[in-house]
């Protein structure tokens, strides 16, 4: 997957991550802020019952001035700047009585909103600490009419509300992170097994290339099965194309070929002074069309489909075909070292031509023996080709593997023989070499691609 | 010698019986498959040289059937097919050699000469009989070494006869392969050939089996 921003299943793993992420902070926030109002409305009611009960024990001696009758049962109202306070005040914030803890500091609570009904807020506390406050304007009964209502006050820190929330709110991250990794992991797994169809429709047109199989073989599901279907018709008329094109073009080489005749033997007939001109004329025509016949078909095949070829039933045909066509020169082919399993990985005709061509170039010149030998591995299958005839020198070679070069005019045949196996050779990105060989004539190396056998 | 050609395109049928005719060979021509095979069953050619794209019936199917009904004249397929699978098919449908078109008439000659030669059991491209002596690639005949003028007939006849040796053949039977199927049969010419061959090879080269027909002997020692 080299390019991530066009990879199929990197988008879905992507878009699916930032969903997981997205609804797992929406809902962590909710859960935490939910956890928070209940955690601070169970502070306030706590406040509250303290409230009521300082409301319940305070009450007015004769000379009218507020009193306690008992304590408040919190021992943290008793130990200065605590962090717990208590105050009875008149409205303006000047204190009656106050707890022990606040020590000498008063509570300033912000102004009430409605007298009678209990509020809270937030103040600076007697220390620089943030306190929650809860307090409510009563007027008691015990004093005159007249007299301003009395503001009944319990403060305590904020932070002991935030040390409640902290590690709920550190085991919320922790466990919401826990399941968005979980989530993402089966996202992964699910996109993984979700495209397997498409890997395996990879490795199915793979096999194709390397010519193991010709469709799309076996149970597809059902979204990727008109893929499949459409895939396999596309192959079969690709593979119809190129077989019309090829007899297309077979045809219309042999077309040519009887009325190039005609000509040929018409003007040799006839004689005159453009004889030879025409002659050669006719020969480089006749050339051309073979040349371009073979690379015609050879490139059909080449590269778009692989095929497979067993060596060995090629080179036993062609044996027998070329003792037959030099039955004059009473030769003996032979085939050194056991064909094997080679199996060449291309078309039959095109492995026919080649070998055709060089093993009947060797009988043409040898003088009593041909040698064959193969050897493949895993890539690469060689085919060598000995001869014990008159050979070639080093500056021929060239020559003879380029075009429609005839090396000995008087010998049967073309020249373009070696050529055009050099021509299919290099379609299948393979290589003919032309070397001595220890037989005395010309050793002719085929190197072409193996396929398993 | 007499050949059957078998080639539908009317240029290049007319050509090979032309070219066959100049180079001495009696030839009869069709353009049609199933007459191919009819012929090829019914008449003794020395050799046939047969296209494969034919109109009623392709070439390979006549030749098989002719090798099925064990006709085994030497076949020479001349053909624009020249992928080597379509060789290795021809020869083993029982071809004796083939020639991709287009082709050169000298080439087609030289090949026909090897496949008539071989089919009468001759490695070589010289014949000998006795002091006579015939080169097949040039129509040179020589008697101790001495060459001899032969005309067209003469030489056609003998060669026949050169490459049956020791085989009898009657008056029929040489008219049969020395003319085509035109022809109409005068056993009487046979006779005055053979009269002018003895004449100009010296009267033991050509032996008549009395009631039989003509036979030319065996050589003793090889060539």
């Amino acid at each position: 997957m080299a390019n991530k921003g066009r990879s199929l299943a990197f988008r879905l793993v992507a878009g699916a991550a930032l969903w997981i992420i997205a609804a797992l902070a929406i809902g962590g926030i909710m859960i935490s802020a939910l956890f928070r109002d209940s955690v601070e409305r169970n502070f306030d009611a706590r406040l509250s019952v303290h409230v009521d009960s300082l409301i319940a024990v305070t009450t007015a001696d004769i000379s009218k001035r507020l009193v306690i009758s008992r304590t408040l049962p919190d021992p943290r109202f008793n130990i200065p700047y605590s962090g717990w306070y208590w105050q009875v005040s008149d409205p303006r914030g000047t204190p009656h009585v106050r707890s022990r803890s606040l020590w000498d500091k008063a509570l300033t609570p912000p102004q009430p909103v409605e007298r009678g009904v209990m509020q809270t807020g937030e103040m600076e506390g007697p220390d620089g600490e943030m306190l929650r406050i809860r307090f409510i304007d009563v007027t008691l009964p015990d004093l005159p009419v007249q007299s301003p209502p009395v503001r009944f006050a319990v403060a305590a820190r904020v932070s002991e509300l935030k040390a409640e929330l902290r590690p709920f709110n550190l085991a919320l991250v922790w466990s919401l992170g826990v399941l968005g990794l979980g989530l993402g992991v089966a996202v992964a797994i699910q996109v993984r097994v979700g495209l397997q169809p498409l890997r395996r429709i990879r490795t199915a047109l793979n096999n194709i290339r390397e010519g193991r199989t010709e469709h799309l073989e076996g149970e597809w599901p059902a979204e990727v099965q008109p893929l499949v279907k459409e895939l396999d018709a596309l192959l079969e008329h690709n593979a119809d194309v190129l077989d019309r094109a090829r007899t297309h073009v077979g045809n219309l080489a042999h077309a040519l070929k009887t009325p190039l005749a005609v000509l040929a033997n018409e003007v040799s007939r006839k004689g005159g002074p453009r004889t030879e001109a025409i002659d050669r004329q006719v020969d480089a025509m006749r050339r051309w069309i073979d040349h371009y016949l073979t690379r015609a078909r050879a490139a059909a095949t080449g590269a778009v489909l692989g095929a497979r070829t067993a060596v060995p039933p090629v080179l036993a045909d062609l044996r027998r075909t070329l003792l037959r066509i030099h039955a004059d020169k009473e030769l003996t082919i032979e085939v050194s070292g056991g064909i094997g399993v080679a199996v060449f990985r291309g078309e039959q005709q095109d492995l026919e031509e080649m070998l055709g061509n060089l093993m009947d170039n060797a009988c043409k010149w040898a003088s009593t023996t041909v040698t064959l030998s193969v050897a493949t591995d895993a890539e690469v299958l060689t085919i060598t080709i000995d001869d014990d005839g008159p050979g070639l020198t080093p500056a021929q070679y060239e020559e003879a593997v380029g075009r429609g070069k005839r090396l000995d005019e008087s010998s049967p045949g073309s020249g373009l023989g070696l050529a055009i196996v050099s021509d299919i050779a290099a379609l299948y990105g393979g290589e003919l070499k032309l070397k001595e060989s220890p037989a005395g004539g010309l050793r002719a190396v085929l190197m072409l691609p193996a396929a398993a056998g | 010698m007499r050949l059957l050609v078998v080639e539908d395109d009317p240029d290049l049928s007319e050509q090979l019986v032309d070219a066959l005719r100049d180079a001495g060979y009696a030839v009869d021509l069709t353009g049609d498959g199933e007459e191919a095979q009819f012929l090829g069953d019914t008449e003794p050619y020395d050799a046939v040289v047969l296209d494969l794209g034919l109109p009623t019936m392709d070439g390979m199917t006549v030749l098989e059937r002719w090798r099925e009904n064990g006709r085994n004249m030497p076949v020479l397929i001349l053909t624009a097919r020249d992928r080597w699978s379509d060789k290795v098919a021809g020869f083993d449908s029982g071809a004796d050699d083939y020639l991709a078109k287009p082709f050169r008439v000298e080439e087609l000659l030289a090949r026909l000469r090897a496949v008539i030669r071989r089919a009468g059991g001759h490695a070589s491209a010289v014949i000998g009989c006795g002091p006579l002596s015939i080169d097949t690639r040039t129509s040179r005949v020589t008697v101790d070494g001495n060459p001899v003028k032969l005309t067209g007939q003469e030489y056609r006849l003998l060669s026949y006869m050169a490459h049956n040796l020791g085989k009898v053949m009657s008056r029929t039977e040489l008219t049969e392969h020395l003319y085509d199927q035109d022809f109409d049969l005068d056993s009487n010419t046979i006779e005055v050939f053979i009269g002018r061959l003895r004449r100009k090879l010296g009267a033991d080269v050509i032996e008549t089996v009395r009631g039989l027909g003509y036979r030319m002997a065996e050589p003793e020692d090889g060539e």
